[in-house]
């Protein structure tokens, strides 16, 4: 019983925690930020398992944490609204062309994060080329280059 | 699905997130306020300064104890208890609460007892001593949670403290 309150205690208060510390944490732009999610997860294990180390503890934790976890994603798929609230919604950080700066200061995010993912994902070499920039949920940002920057990039 | 200046197909929705990065603002808030009160002994441990560890009672009087405000369930804890040697009898008798052996586990007594017995009302403890004021340490590990009120008492003087063990 113990097991099943612990993981649920666990899953809630990891979700919570990791929701307000905002989509830019802990996303994987350095190697610190690995090592630190690294350390979060050793850390939680202690909380997750106590002192008991059998087996049936183990199978029963990951029964619980899988459970919650599917429980959640059917929930969110019949309540919309809360799997927005949940999950957050994408935010355009880059409106055709121009940097909207309040909101780049809010979730954290500079040019320079965006020319990263420009590189990346399109192998655009300048912000100009670049019409819209969205923040997605799990904190990548993807970016839509201008119509003719697209073009040039389908005939190469 | 909505559509953004006509072209763009994106379920924005700017006001929930602008309410998101508000709560997230208190949120690290409240994440600093937890470090302080962890830094400041809150969570156990004495913290700086060693505002949390306590004293009731009086060793002038017979009975002194040095225990921590707060206790965490499976993390070592330390009670020290400073008593005076009975003027009657060679050995000296520190009784205890029931909630003592019921939330504390006990993993070790320094001095070790000559004696221990239970009775309904808790635990006896009786040391040997060189009729001198003597101090007593028990070791614990906490198993119960919650706030843990425990009574001390020699022949001569009683002293009721409460600990709060957290999960």
């Amino acid at each position: 019983m113990e097991t099943v309150i612990r993981g649920l205690i666990l899953y809630v208060f990891l979700m919570i925690i990791f929701r307000v510390s905002g989509k830019r944490t802990l996303y994987e732009a350095t190697v610190f930020d690995f090592v630190l999610l690294l350390i979060i997860a050793e850390t939680a294990e202690q909380a997750l398992v106590g002192e008991d180390q059998s087996m049936t503890n183990s199978f029963v934790l990951i029964v619980t944490l899988l459970l919650a976890d599917i429980s959640l994603s059917l929930l969110k798929q019949k309540f919309n609204y809360f799997g927005k609230v949940l999950d957050g919604v994408p935010v355009i950080i880059l409106d055709d062309g121009k940097l909207l700066h309040d909101r780049l200061k809010k979730v954290r995010v500079d040019e320079a994060d965006i020319m990263e993912s420009a590189r990346a994902l399109q192998g655009l070499q300048r912000l100009d080329q670049i019409k819209y920039a969205i923040l997605e949920k799990d904190g990548k940002i993807t970016i839509i280059p201008k119509e003719q920057e697209q073009k040039e990039i389908e005939k190469v | 699905m909505k559509k953004h200046r006509g072209e763009l197909d994106i379920d924005e929705d700017i006001e929930l997130e602008s309410a998101n990065w508000k709560i997230q603002r208190v949120a690290w808030v409240l994440m600093a306020l937890v470090v302080i009160a962890a830094l400041l002994g809150f969570t156990g441990d004495g913290g700086i300064g060693n505002f949390q560890t306590l004293k009731a009672g009086d060793s002038a009087e017979g009975l002194e104890v040095e225990y921590e405000r707060f206790l965490r369930r499976g993390a070592p804890a330390e009670i020290k208890v400073k008593l005076k040697p009975s003027a009657s009898d060679t050995l000296t008798d520190l009784h205890l609460s029931k909630e003592f052996h019921e939330k504390l586990e006990v993993d070790k007594v320094v001095p070790e007892p000559s004696e221990v017995y239970a009775t309904e009302k808790g635990i006896t403890y009786r040391f040997a001593s060189a009729n001198q004021p003597f101090a007593v340490t028990f070791y614990l590990t906490p198993n119960g949670m919650g706030s843990m009120p425990l009574h001390f008492s020699t022949s001569e003087k009683k002293v009721a403290i409460t600990q709060f063990i957290y999960p």
